[in-house]
């Protein structure tokens, strides 16, 4: 019995000593090193991530507007960056025990953003969404609208199994072999889309591109150019965002970079988020 | 925050932004005496607008029976009981609410005072409200669950509120207010769907739809209120509760103005929890069967006065007159007259749109039918 009581203290002791030992491994930064690698992967589980030094970011309350965030939730985000031919990569991890991916009433979706000044500049725009005359560019991403990407099909039964539809009128019978006519019903009934918002479903990417020039100005940037993939675990989400190298980024022209973090489970959504501010970005 | 004037508080107040009210302003009124919960209405609206993905529980016109009734579950108790005390001063000749209004009773950080209603809380409407709340076996006798020998139905749009709580919680500007009508719109292209108007509005009738990523809400048909015509809830309504038009401020009504008459000049309409602090547009004749230490937390402080002028119409052919005209023409009447016992409703350019009798005529039909020698029942 001693014997195994022996056994089991010198297993654990080994299993502290090379847990702590992995531990300093991790290579962490104090701004965000974008490496160059050998190639640029949508994967946040691809191993050529495994290569890029970590920098930890803590995450701080939106505190400029109302309504305001009042209670601190994600604390920090880890983050990592390589580049490759023009584009850059950014993955963002951080805990989170709840997935919120279904979107409804008083039901946020977990999301997260990569903001970057739209010019390289001395002087960055403000942290919180830029100001004016000084853009910031917004990559976002949403939890459901990666579900929908992954599948999920477009409609209240694959949120609620046994909800109860009496009737859309775009599945009438007379509009089952006119694709058109059917296309323009539903248009009828879902104005957001008609008006071309791309918060409307189905999506067919899980991330939007956005300009801003201070609070309340988040509007569609003229092109979609970002790409990527949101996987949840048990210990929460890790998300890589592709997009182009901002101009003029190199060696010697450093720039900034800002995270923000929604969780669902919190009730956030706008401008109820943790965020950082500006970090350094440097090309390696 | 600015300060504004809010005539149904009979005092100024803090709003999130400055006064600005409409050229004119989109109004209703609804004599809840009248409402039969047949929720012709709900459907009427219901086919015409909210049909679509993600609307499934979505309803801009709601009818609910009060007060155990709901839609969503528990919309103004909870807000009521977050608000605290609401008292008024009726010592003076107008009544001035000396309670907090949501935007007066922001949390810090908050635009107003709000909370958001959970899916759940859309899931049931009208389910078991109009029910017993237990089983009754058989020779025993039904006793009323809650101990009270009334209800009555209440009908409900978007209030269209001069001071809106969506438009103030709306951290992007989404929510606007037109300054031909005062209808209040959210902008679909504009809309990211943050809730927050869900979370402001006290009467909670901004709805997320789930399946377009934005919030939507009763829009009052505009594209018919446009056109002269009333939207589809007063049209359909075959209890004839209801009138629409557009209502002045006090120092500016009209006696020729339906609206203005009815709550400017004989006060027997009234806002719907004023309290809440929107000058909300849409006014309510109170039922006069339910004890007023209930309506006058609902309707404001002139509860009783507007139940004995509204029980007075058999009396005044005026208000009599004008209460026939609900539901006479599909027609926008922004000007009525009475000449005799003819009440007519007019549009703005003094065209007459529809004439009514003040009393309509009775024919009394003989039982007994002697060209087919048959004695007739009452439904045949």
């Amino acid at each position: 019995m001693r014997h195994l009581v022996l056994i089991k203290m010198l297993t654990a002791a080994i299993a502290l000593f090379l847990s702590a030992n992995c531990g300093n491994t991790v290579m962490t930064t104090p701004e965000v090193h974008a490496i160059a690698a050998d190639r640029i992967t949508l994967d946040p589980d691809d191993s050529v991530w495994e290569n890029a030094p970590t920098h930890i970011a803590k995450l701080i309350l939106q505190d400029l507007v109302e309504p305001r965030q009042m209670e601190p939730t994600t604390a920090e985000v880890r983050v990592k960056a390589i580049t490759k031919d023009g584009q850059i990569a950014f993955r963002m991890e951080w805990s989170d025990d709840t997935l919120n991916d279904a979107p409804g009433p008083r039901k946020p979706v977990d999301a997260a953003a990569v903001q970057l000044p739209a010019v390289i500049q001395a002087n960055a725009p403000a942290p919180q969404m830029g100001e004016q005359g000084m853009t910031v560019e917004i990559a976002y991403w949403r939890a459901d609208w990666q579900a929908s990407v992954n599948g999920r099909p477009d409609g209240i039964r694959a949120l609620h199994p046994n909800a109860s539809v009496d009737h859309h009128p775009y599945e009438a019978k007379p509009l089952e072999n006119n694709e058109e006519a059917r296309r323009r019903a539903e248009l009828r009934y879902a104005p957001a889309k008609a008006l071309g918002n791309v918060r409307s479903g189905p999506r067919e990417v899980a991330f939007e591109d956005l300009i801003a020039e201070g609070p309340g100005t988040l509007t569609p940037a003229p092109a979609r150019h970002t790409s990527g993939i949101g996987k949840w675990s048990d210990t929460g989400w890790a998300v890589v965002f592709v997009r182009p190298i901002p101009n003029g980024f190199s060696a010697t022209r450093p720039t900034q970079v800002a995270f923000a973090v929604w969780e669902g489970t919190h009730g956030e959504a706008g401008s109820r988020k943790m965020r950082t501010g500006w970090i350094n970005l440097l090309a390696k | 925050m600015a300060r504004v004037n809010n005539w149904q508080l009979g005092r100024e107040m803090s709003y999130w932004y400055p006064e600005a009210r409409p050229q004119k302003q989109f109004a209703a009124v609804f004599d809840t005496n009248k409402c039969i919960a047949c929720q012709t209405c709900t459907l009427a609206c219901k086919t015409t607008w909210t049909s679509g993905k993600g609307q499934e529980y979505m309803l801009w016109n709601n009818v609910e029976t009060k007060p155990y009734g709901f839609y969503p579950l528990a919309w103004d108790l909870n807000l009521l009981d977050m608000l605290g005390g609401q008292s008024w001063d009726e010592s003076g000749e107008r009544p001035v609410y000396t309670g907090s209004t949501i935007f007066e009773s922001a949390p810090a950080g908050e635009r107003v005072l709000g909370w958001r209603p959970a899916e759940e809380d859309y899931a049931y409407a009208n389910v078991g409200e109009d029910d017993c709340a237990g089983q009754v076996d058989g020779g025993t006798s039904l006793e009323n669950s809650h101990d009270m020998a009334w209800f009555y139905y209440m009908a409900r749009i978007c209030n269209h509120c001069t001071y809106p709580a969506c438009l103030a919680s709306c951290p992007r500007g989404s929510i606007y207010k037109r300054p031909e009508d005062g209808i209040v719109l959210v902008d679909q292209g504009r809309c990211r769907g943050y809730q927050e108007c869900v979370r402001g509005c006290p009467y909670k009738k901004v709805f997320y739809n789930a399946m377009t990523g934005t919030s939507e809400k009763c829009i009052a048909c505009f594209p018919k209120m446009e056109l002269g015509i009333q939207p589809q809830c007063f049209v359909n309504c075959i209890g004839k509760i209801r009138m629409a038009g557009y209502l002045s401020t006090p120092e500016n009504a009209r006696e020729d103005n339906p609206l203005d008459y009815l709550i400017h000049i004989k006060k027997v309409a009234l806002p719907l929890f004023p309290q809440f602090g929107l000058e909300p547009n849409v006014y309510y004749i109170p039922p006069v069967h339910v004890p007023t230490s209930f309506t006058g937390q609902m309707f404001g402080p002139g509860v009783a006065k507007a139940i004995e002028t509204y029980r007075s119409a058999a009396t005044d052919a005026d208000l009599a007159g004008l209460l026939g005209l609900f539901g006479s023409s599909e027609r926008v009447m922004t000007r009525w007259r009475r000449i005799g016992e003819t009440i007519t409703g007019l549009d703005d350019d003094g065209n007459v749109l529809v004439s009514v009798p003040l009393r309509e005529p009775v024919h009394i039909r003989q039982a007994f039918d002697p060209v087919q020698q048959v004695t007739r029942m009452n439904c045949t």
